[in-house]
């Protein structure tokens, strides 16, 4: 049955690699949101379509062209990054940027419009607006993050194409389930989905109570 | 959120990317072997037996299996991608072969295809020794609306063969009774189940569906036919095309996979939990026959 072993394994693996691609991806698309909410011109506007249009794009997709990019033959492929944890993790910060950008734009948008009014007749610059907002959002901005993370942790293409599902090394939720499923132990696979679904959980109800301590 | 939220935060979050990146760092230590691989071989576990036994000898080395289907695999090996590919798809790995990518193959292992329908068939192809003659009385049965097919659809090794048979009974199988699944062999045969239909599959994954109850509905109708002879062989990515191949260590793979050990594994492996061979072993008196038979599919 269930290697326990390896399952606390593949848990930790998840957890490591997709939190790290939302924090990176929170990194840029959280301050991007704030400007782009901020800006009031027609390109900001045309971005946050564009974004918002990203936000569908395949996984496979994203993984097949950051796979062509990697790839030994590929441009990149002297970094030998490819089937390493650290190319899943370049590949969902990337995945998880339109998406954490256009619900940015949605959720902290409107707080930020309201604490710049304010700032602005106490003459801050741009950056210490930036840092006002991020602190008066925080609790919005964890949001954002967490469904950044549940993409993350949730996709399978990017896993799939630039981790290659390797034993020990970049096995994680989904490439196991899909690997379950291939082999046809379906009942494993939905035990494995049952379990990602939990950790899932306990994680957001963490950072949730973290949030309403304030 | 207050202060010590976010440092507890930060502190888990830095535990396991520092968990990580210590991890990584331990397997970098190790010389790696990239070996990408057909889905169905390597779902039936025997890969990972295979590379337990050799790291026994070579304890510095991992063997990392990247499962995809054969064309795929051969894809990304051609891309220097990995260093060693192992698939069941003659008539693909002749063009890579063409082409100069692969190099030193050999045939390390074969098992059958069986061509599994419902309990009732409805092509009446139950006993069949001739896979040519199933499939155009599938076909016959189909256009007639009393039968279905299920192909992979997938350009795997398994859907190749597929095809190959269908050219061989000159019929181009067409309309609502031939359903194209475009997934893996579980996922076909479960869909096979359910819509009481024909199919072709590896035997492995037949018999490990069967044993777990999930495909009650099929069993196997026609088996032995020559034409069902799946061949899996062994290839060496061309470390004169392909800067980076680590050819000595995919070499002593190789030999292991081909020599005594290697071979002894493969013919016990599974026979104690399905009561039968999910792969037999390369009996040199039989190299020259299934060359020949390769060199057919090959030719196809």
């Amino acid at each position: 049955m269930i290697d326990i072993n390896a399952l606390i394994e593949i848990t930790a693996r998840s957890l490591a690699i997709s939190g790290l691609a939302t924090l990176f991806a929170s990194l840029w698309s959280i301050p991007i949101a704030i400007l782009l909410s901020i800006g009031q011109r027609r390109w900001a506007r045309l971005l946050i379509a564009i974004f918002n249009s990203l936000v569908g794009v395949p996984t496979v997709i994203i993984g097949l062209l950051l796979y062509l990019l990697l790839s030994r033959s590929g441009p990149l492929g002297i970094l030998s990054l490819l089937y390493t944890p650290y190319a899943i993790v370049v590949g969902q910060a990337l995945l998880i940027t339109p998406l954490m950008i256009s619900f940015g734009v949605e959720v902290i948008g409107v707080r930020a419009k309201n604490l710049i009014e304010m700032s602005l007749t106490f003459g801050a610059s741009t950056t210490q607006l930036l840092l006002t907002i991020i602190e008066e959002a925080s609790t919005r901005i964890m949001a954002v993050s967490i469904l950044g993370f549940q993409r993350a942790v949730g996709e399978l293409g990017v896993a799939l194409m630039l981790g290659g599902n390797i034993r020990g090394f970049t096995r994680v939720f989904t490439t196991a389930i899909a690997l379950e499923i291939q082999k046809g132990e379906f009942e494993l696979a939905i035990y494995l989905g049952i379990i990602l679904i939990l950790v899932d959980f306990i994680v957001i109800m963490i950072l949730r109570i973290l949030g309403w301590r304030k | 959120m207050d202060r010590r939220a976010f440092v507890l935060v930060a502190l888990l979050v830095l535990a396991c990317v520092l968990g990580l990146v210590a991890y990584n760092y331990l397997l970098t230590q190790k010389t790696v072997l990239r070996v990408s691989t057909t889905t169905s071989l390597y779902a039936t576990g025997l890969l990972e037996r295979l590379a337990d036994e050799f790291r026994k000898t070579h304890p510095d080395v991992v063997i990392q299996f990247i499962p995809v289907g054969s064309g795929e695999a051969l894809r990304k090996a051609s891309m220097g991608d990995a260093d060693l590919v192992l698939v069941h798809a003659p008539n693909l790995e002749q063009k890579y072969i063409n082409d100069g990518l692969l190099i030193e193959g050999g045939i390390f292992a074969y098992n059958y295809f069986v061509i599994v329908g419902p309990l009732s068939d409805p092509a009446n192809i139950k006993g069949l020794d001739n896979a040519t003659e199933a499939f155009r009385k599938i076909f016959e049965a189909g256009e007639k609306g009393e039968a279905l097919f299920v192909s992979r659809g997938d350009n795997s090794g398994t859907h190749n063969r597929e095809l190959f048979i269908w050219r061989k009974t000159g019929l181009n199988p067409r309309g609502e009774w031939y359903i194209e699944s475009g997934s893996g062999m579980a996922q076909t045969l479960q869909i096979a189940n359910e819509k009481e239909a024909y199919t072709l599959s590896d035997i492995g994954t037949y018999l490990k569906l069967k044993k777990t109850g999930v495909i009650n509905n099929l069993e196997i109708l026609v088996s032995g036919d020559p034409d069902l002879i799946n061949i899996y062989s062994v290839y060496i990515v061309n470390p004169k095309k392909i800067n980076g191949i680590k050819y000595d260590l995919a070499k002593e793979f190789r030999e292991f996979l081909l020599g005594t050990e290697g071979q002894k594994i493969i013919g016990e492996y599974g026979v104690e939990d399905y009561g039968a061979n999910l792969f037999y072993p390369v009996d040199p008196s039989k190299l020259n026959e299934l060359k020949s038979i390769w060199r057919y599919f090959a030719s196809s």
